[in-house]
């Protein structure tokens, strides 16, 4: 599994204080055709999809596990996470390693995407709340919206959708 | 010699010679040899004295003499060991861990604590007899016979000669605590302070030791207990110990070695009673006339003239040079054990753990090289010698990390004794299979588990003495606990023969608590099984010690997180037995992987008995059973449980495995052999995953899945109930 | 903490150690003593309020005492503390300094 791209912690960090204006870093992605985003300080790296053992008896959104460098870590399908009924085909080819600080402990976990594009640098006053209807996104999902030239990108709250405690308590 | 870091040393040992001591107070009254734990609660306390001795630990040696002094009194059978004798001595024991604890913090200790050690002193001066013993290393020679006449009166003392260096004090040691310390190991029956000559005053510096000392020592002590008491100043100062009844050209050389003056030393010696005025005036009248001689002064000759002027040299006695014999004897009973620090060892098995990987992987690769490469087959061969090492070292390791379970129960024995005797209950504890063996983590966290089953039985099994007696049974109630080994697990068993839990009221609580509902019909096993729900508690009187009957369901949470088991047997009036199931190990295991729908799964080795092809049915699908050699075994389908889709091949195989007392088989495709595995944890994510209990890295380097055996056999047995409805498999 | 109190009637002086004695404090108690000795021709020390005593404190006041009779002085201890009784006993150095010491009741000796 080659690695596309991996963030460092102190590089993160340095990213994010150096703009004058305080704008955070955000790695963009499309899933299903449309463009999501999220914070970068999360993100530890990316790798190509592949590799992955299924778990049986898991939810849909629980697509198995991979072994990085010794660790067992799990995947999750996000495009079947907001609930969008799995294609038949899935187009995923990346898969987005994240390290997040959850209660007192931290997970490792991994996404599947379609494709990584770019990383945006947002200033907060660029930030739009989620639009009450119109996505079938569940809304705490939805850190806000933002307009990056002419496209609007969803960017989401990780801790939300990769809430450990909130996808094992849906297992079984 | 590191000061901090020995004294770290001493506070671990010392607190496991407490756990000796206690372990011997406690099972003393039980015991048919009383002398044995006599003789190993006296060694405790005596080496925790002779060790704080060395640190100046002035507190804990005068406590600990006292102590000492009575037990010596008991093994030396001039006092009887009493009920109430141990139960003060049990006290001492607790303060000295009191004290002990004190240590790190090296303030003194509190006002409160210094007047319970008095008050304890104060209680043991009863037993004391005539006076405070002289403390005398186990099997000591008696003492030498009467010196010959003309001999001087001090010779049958040790001399100990002390220069301590300038850096003592600063080191954080006292030369007072020595001399406190020798005169608890006989009687000082002289001593003389030697300060030298000071510098002028810019150049004197007040931390800097210049002390000296000259001590008659008269004591059946060993020469190596002496030499160890200046353990850690003989680095830095001079110390030289004359043994009773040495010659007198011994004490003329030790005159002549030291810095002072040798007439100046020759009267402290005499002073001590080593020489006699005559033998100095002597000696020093021929070296004198010596030097007039020659003009110098020879080193070592004043010896040997003493030796040739003197017709009949004082006797010495044999047996006081015996005494110097090293103890080379003692140090070979003491066990050979080397303390490791547990990072280290986590670390090992961490690396053990890749190294099985790695080999794995070497030898999946070296498979795929053969056929027409060169050296193909000797690689093989090589990675296979190099497997079956790694396999040794793995066990090895994983022995480094197994202790014996026994610690741990013997914890409780002072628990019952105490909480038995608070709640006016009589009990008494039997442990069984204390030697069973099994991982560190394991018993770390078994540790509260366990307590709180304990302390269920003793404040809730067995019942009060009148309330036994009333019901015909035996007035002192059993609580046992045990251990055995048993097809690849752990089993710990708690039981008692107390009142046994009442079914009726935990019905009749768990629907008050609105876990069960009104009219719902459940098996007693079912019923009993409520008291593992959360929020759940029985306890009709709220027992100071324990709270509420504590919560079943945190015990039973702790157990999961060790990949273990727990069940409950009870009858009503007779008593009731907790028993739990452990793995043995958390780190690696043996595996045998097999194949089911594409995908592999491993079975942890020790729990298969055999495999085989899939043969006709006994009964009806539905039933799910084969005939195993007569045997009626029921099995279930990998492929069904797991819900994976696709056609069923036409010839499957079995894995029997077992379970505790059960059997089942489980079908899969293909078997695909045995092989080492490391056990990587999946994440909270998957706790409540079913069927599996962890996941492993295969040599390849692909994820595979591990089997939760428990779940697959309840799962197969459970189905063969015929009047239960179909349910889905894993609910 | 020791605390040094001094006191001075014409060629008399008199101090007045309180409290712990030990290698902590004698660096600073040296110099506070040398003053004290340097004032007047008599030293007076009294231990009364001593609670603690060490091999260090014991050597100072030894070198105190040799270091006063290098200078032509005199030096006394008084007044000596129980505290000061049971080390000067365990070291023997009372006949070094010469000084009378109440002998106080007998208490119970822990061992010889």
């Amino acid at each position: 599994m080659a690695e596309l791209i991996k963030f460092s912690k102190r590089q993160t960090q340095s990213l994010a204080t150096a703009q004058v204006e305080k704008r955070e870093q955000y790695l963009a992605f499309t899933l299903g055709g449309e463009t999501f985003a999220m914070d970068i300080r999360s993100i530890r790296e990316v790798i190509q999809f592949g590799g992955i053992t299924e778990v049986p008896l898991m939810p849909p959104f629980i697509r198995g596990v991979i072994n990085l460098r010794g660790s067992v870590v799990p995947v999750i399908d996000l495009f079947v996470r907001f609930g969008r009924p799995a294609c038949a085909v899935a187009h995923r080819t990346c898969t987005v390693i994240l390290e997040l600080a959850q209660g007192d402990s931290t997970a490792e976990l991994g996404v599947m995407v379609d494709n990584v594009s770019e990383v945006l640098s947002i200033a907060a006053s660029e930030v739009e709340p989620a639009p009450a209807f119109g996505s079938d996104i569940r809304a705490e999902f939805i850190a806000g919206v933002a307009k990056v030239g002419e496209r609007f990108v969803i960017l989401l709250d990780v801790n939300h959708v990769l809430s450990v405690d909130e996808m094992a308590a849906l297992v079984g | 010699m590191d000061l901090d870091q020995a004294k770290q040393t001493y506070i671990i040992e010392a607190r496991e010679l407490l756990d000796a001591m206690e372990e011997a107070l406690l099972t003393v009254e039980e015991t048919s040899d009383r002398s044995e734990a006599i003789n190993a609660m006296f060694r405790a306390i005596h080496t925790i004295k002779g060790s704080a001795g060395l640190f100046g630990l002035d507190g804990i040696v005068r406590f600990a003499h006292t102590v000492e002094s009575v037990l010596d009194r008991v093994r030396s059978q001039t006092l009887e060991l009493t009920a109430d004798l141990i139960g003060l001595v049990l006290g001492c024991h607790d303060h000295l861990a009191l004290l002990i604890a004190g240590i790190q913090s090296e303030a003194d200790p509190a006002p409160e604590v210094v007047a319970a050690g008095e008050q304890f002193l104060a209680q043991l001066a009863p037993y004391l007899g005539g006076g405070l013993a002289k403390a005398a290393p186990a099997g000591h020679a008696s003492k030498a016979s009467v010196p010959a006449s003309g001999e001087a009166p001090g010779r049958d003392c040790w001399h100990l000669s002390l220069r301590f260096g300038r850096d003592v004090l600063r080191n954080g040691m006292d030369p007072l605590s020595f001399v406190r310390y020798l005169a608890t190991l006989g009687e000082i029956v002289h001593l003389t302070s030697l300060f030298g000559q000071f510098p002028e005053r810019d150049a004197f510096d007040p931390e800097a030791c210049q002390l000296g000392q000259e001590i008659e020592l008269d004591s059946p002590a060993e020469r190596a207990t002496l030499e160890d008491v200046f353990e850690f100043v003989r680095d830095d100062s001079q110390i030289r110990i004359i043994p009773p009844h040495a010659k007198v050209d011994d004490y003329i050389r030790l005159i002549q070695e030291l810095p002072e003056e040798d007439r100046f030393l020759g009267e402290i010696l005499v002073a001590g009673g080593c020489l006699t005025r005559r033998e100095l005036e002597e000696a020093l009248k021929l070296q004198r006339s010596e030097a007039g001689e020659e003009g110098a002064v020879p080193v070592r000759r004043l010896g040997a003239i003493v030796i040739q002027e003197h017709a009949v040299p004082p006797p010495v006695v044999a047996a006081a040079l015996e005494k110097q014999k090293t103890f080379q004897d003692r140090q070979a009973q003491e066990l050979r054990v080397v303390k490791v620090s547990a990072e280290k060892l986590d670390r090992l098995v961490d690396l053990v753990g890749e190294l099985v990987i790695a080999g794995a992987s070497a030898h999946a690769k070296a498979i795929l090289a053969q056929g027409g490469q060169p050296h193909a087959a000797a690689l093989l061969e090589a990675t296979l010698t190099v497997n079956e090492l790694v396999e040794e070292i793995r066990d090895n390791a994983l022995s480094l990390r197994m202790v014996q379970i026994g610690e741990t129960f013997n914890r409780f024995r002072r628990i019952v004794r105490d909480v038995s005797l608070e709640l006016g209950k009589a009990i008494e504890l039997e442990i069984h299979g204390a030697d069973t063996e099994l991982d560190k983590t394991i018993v770390e966290k078994l540790a509260d588990p366990l307590m709180h089953i304990v302390r269920n039985a003793i404040d809730h099994g067995i019942e009060p003495v009148e309330v036994r007696r009333a019901r015909s049974k035996p007035e002192s109630g059993t609580l046992s606990l045990s251990a055995r080994h048993e097809s690849g697990s752990i089993i710990i068993e708690v039981s008692d023969d107390g009142g046994g839990l009442n079914k009726d009221r935990i019905l009749a609580k768990a629907i008050e608590r609105g876990l069960v509902k009104a009219g719902a019909s459940l098996s007693d096993q079912e019923i009993i099984n409520l008291i593992f729900e959360p929020g759940f508690s029985t306890a009709d009187a709220v027992s100071n010690l324990s709270g509420r009957g504590v919560g079943m369901d945190v015990v039973r949470r702790n157990i999961d997180e060790l990949r273990g088991t727990i069940e409950v047997e009870t009858e009503q009036g007779l008593g009731t037995t907790l028993r739990m199931r452990l793995p043995l190990t958390l780190a690696i295991i043996d595996g045998f992987r097999v194949e089911a729908a594409g995908a592999s799964y491993v079975v942890p080795l020790d729990v298969v008995i055999e495999c085989l092809d899939l043969g006709p049915f006994l009964e009806s699908e539905q039933n799910h059973l084969i005939n195993l050699r007569g045997e009626v075994l029921p099995f279930l389908r990998l492929r069904e449980v797991f819900q994976i889709p696709g056609e069923v091949p036409a010839r499957e195989r079995v894995v029997v495995i077992q379970h505790g007392e059960l059997r089942a088989g489980i079908v899969v495709d293909r078997l695909l052999g045995e092989f080492q595995t490391v056990i990587k944890p999946m994440g909270r994510l998957f706790r409540r995953a079913k069927g599996i209990g962890g996941s492993t890295i295969l040599g390849t380097g692909e994820v595979a899945l591990i089997l939760d055996v428990a779940q697959m056999v309840q799962l197969a047995t459970e189905r063969q109930v015929p009047d239960r409805k179909r349910t889905p498999i894993l609910a | 903490m020791l605390r040094i109190v001094p006191s001075t009637h014409e060629e008399e002086a008199a101090c007045s150690l309180e409290g712990e004695f030990t290698i902590y404090e004698v660096a600073a108690a040296k110099a506070q003593l040398c003053a004290a000795l340097d004032q007047a021709s008599r030293l007076q020390l009294n231990l009364a309020g001593l609670e603690e005593l060490d091999t260090a404190g014991v050597q100072l006041l030894v070198w105190l005492k040799q270091e006063a009779h290098r200078k032509g002085k005199k030096l006394s201890l008084f007044a000596h503390s129980p505290a000061v009784v049971g080390v000067f006993d365990l070291l023997q150095v009372t006949g070094r300094f010469g000084d009378p010491i109440l002998i106080a009741p007998p208490v119970a000796p822990f061992v010889a």
